[in-house]
């Protein structure tokens, strides 16, 4: 199961108004775990007012640059991102878990490929990752970089991308399309879609020579951008994308309090809702929450039943539920209300689970 | 950049999830079976393909099993692997569970799972004897690649990537399949083997599911899937048929 490490904050540093970046260096020996591929992320937690929040930023370094560092940009409402963007600072320490995500494709020295990126905002962390990283490797290989941003002091890392445009004159080549300033080329105005791709390809990239496309960006941007590159001729293996939720929650709501105390009787009833549908049952306290929703001929999921893969998670919002077992959930999850449902059985005579949270 | 879209509506639209960061409940109950499905059945293959190791005709034959043993295993664990990502303890997952345990030949479980995994109930009748392995892994390897085939556009990136890469080598079993049953139908004739064809070719179809399954909107909606369970299962009567054609036999009446 996945294991938390503290890491060093040694600089943290703006990259526009509202977004930082930071430098990490892992603590206590753990320098080989962080030892990461480009275009990986990394899950912090922190607590907030005794809540656990978690979130995974992208690292932005690349991967023989000999540092580790990740972007942050504020997201509103959102309370890690503003934390990191207002309080944190040189010497603090921070607790991630190592380096995870399949956001890459293999490199090699000889390769002569020609890679094409498209980054939306904040989406540019794991794809600058991946063009450095790519750039260095593979002297022989191109990349084009596409974009995207509300306005030129939205826009960040933009000295680092001319630096690199410096560095790998004739290898890398990015376009920034803006979608509320005004270009000098119209169709590098507004917002990267469909169309905008398509006319792209027609006289800006050469969409045929392209072996493989990184996308990281909103949801809607990433569904037009792949439509466009299916449409040119490119197939799903050649396709990677990245997407982290847009809209963060802020925090999480706090758990419901048990409504009632245990009585001695050793009926329970259960309400459940799966697929959006609630069912009460009346169960006893020795069944399992699993299995007194499939006798009721719900379709509630679940593979292992030996808590081992947490497929049966569900979320108690009302009475308590013990597990008996579980090597699954982490304790985070299980302050939240979260059990595994094939090992949890009924304490108090009144339950209310949810599979669909 | 900022217009908002719901993961629902991103995911109907054909949008691609890459981590467990943004999954939604029922997304990932959905996704956690599938793999679940495939991991219990790649693993409960394996260990009932062990046991017919020694019995290979030679020593060609006996390294054939092996290898589909071993590959098999490892075809496990990279699907093991991504359902590590979501929570799930990996090394206990492999060992919680007696893999080689069987029902009867004669079970009658139709499509049903039994009660403790999630292999496919193909997986649940136990193998008598080299022929019957290798026919029930020609019949079982072509319909894995027709399976395979719809599962490697499931709409979370790192599982249809796993799949894509297990595509070939489960391909490369059923060949070695059709190449132990060229050698079977040459070593003694035809009428032994279409009684094992016979035998497995309905509990093979019973692998596609039901026709009339309720779910498959949903997961379509999800991205999970996209070709209907009657439309799959034409898709390998075709190709099995072939296939056994060649060696002069017939699927089941």
């Amino acid at each position: 199961m996945a294991r938390f490490h503290d890491l060093e904050v040694t600089d943290v540093r703006k990259t526009i108004r509202d977004a930082v970046v930071v430098t990490l260096k892992p603590a206590c020996g753990a320098a080989e775990e962080f030892d990461f591929t480009q275009g990986q992320y990394l899950t912090f937690r922190r607590d907030f007012d005794g809540e656990e929040l978690r979130r995974s930023y992208s690292i932005c370094a690349g991967k023989d640059e000999g540092i580790l560092q990740v972007g942050i940009k504020r997201v509103d409402g959102g309370a890690f991102s503003t934390w990191a963007n207002t309080e944190l600072k040189a010497g603090d320490t921070l607790q991630a878990m190592p380096p995870m995500g399949t956001f890459f494709t293999p490199l090699d020295g000889a390769a002569e490929k020609h890679y094409l990126g498209f980054a939306g905002g904040s989406g540019i962390t794991p794809v600058l990752s991946i063009l450095k990283t790519t750039l260095d490797a593979e002297p022989k290989s191109s990349f084009t970089l596409v974009y995207a941003n509300k306005g030129v002091n939205t826009i960040m890392f933009r000295e680092e991308l001319e630096d690199l445009k410096n560095l790998y004159m004739g290898r890398f080549n990015v376009i920034h399309v803006l979608e509320s300033d005004a270009q000098e080329i119209d169709l590098f105005t507004g917002l990267v879609t469909e169309e905008k791709c398509a006319q792209l390809f027609e006289h800006w990239i050469d969409i045929q020579s392209v072996d493989t496309t990184f996308i990281c960006g909103p949801e809607p941007m990433m569904l037009g951008i792949a439509s466009a590159l299916r449409t040119a001729g490119l197939n799903d293996s050649q396709i990677k994308f990245e997407l982290f939720a847009s809209a963060q929650p802020g925090r999480a709501k706090r758990k419901a309090a048990a409504a009632d105390a245990a009585s001695s009787a050793n009926q329970t009833k259960a309400a459940i809702t799966l697929d959006g549908a609630t069912q009460t049952i009346e169960m006893g306290k020795d069944t399992t929450l699993l299995d007194a929703a499939l006798e009721n001929a719900m379709d509630a999921p679940y593979a292992c039943k030996a808590g081992v893969c947490s497929t049966c998670r569900c979320k108690v919002l009302e009475g308590e539920v013990e597990m008996v077992a579980n090597h699954a959930l982490e304790d985070y999850e299980v302050e939240k209300g979260y059990v595994l449902s094939c090992q949890a059985f009924p304490l108090t005579d009144n339950v209310v689970v949810d599979y669909d949270q | 950049m900022t217009d908002e879209m719901s993961i629902t509506s991103y995911l109907a639209q054909g949008g691609v999830l890459s981590n467990p960061s943004n999954v939604p409940p029922r997304y990932r109950a959905e996704l956690m079976k599938m793999m679940a499905t495939f991991v219990d059945s790649e693993l409960a293959g394996a260990a009932g393909f062990a046991d017919i190791i020694n019995e290979g005709p030679g020593i060609k034959a006996r390294i054939a099993a092996a290898k589909i043993v071993l590959e098999k295993s490892d075809s496990a664990e990279k699907v093991l692997r991504i359902m590590g990502d979501f929570g799930a303890d990996t090394e206990r997952y492999a060992d919680h569970h007696p893999w080689t345990a069987r029902l009867e030949r004669d079970a009658d479980i139709g499509q049903s799972r039994t009660k403790h995994d999630m292999r496919l109930a193909v997986f649940n009748y136990p193998l008598e004897g080299w022929a019957d392995a290798v026919v029930m892994n020609l019949l079982m390897g072509s319909a894995v690649a027709v399976q395979l085939e719809e599962l490697s556009h499931v709409s979370y990136q790192p599982l249809a990537e796993a799949f894509r890469a297990i595509q070939p080598i489960e391909a490369h079993h059923a060949e070695l399949a059709e190449e132990g049953l060229m050698v079977l139908v040459e070593a003694q004739g035809t009428k032994a083997l279409q009684e094992l064809a016979g035998y497995w070719w309905p509990r093979v179809a019973a692998s596609f599911g039901s026709e009339t399954s309720q779910k498959f909107e949903g997961l379509k909606s999800m991205g999970l899937r996209r070709t209907p369970n009657a439309e799959l299962k034409a898709r390998w009567e075709q190709a099995a048929s072939a296939v056994l054609a060649k060696a002069g036999l017939k699927p089941a009446a």
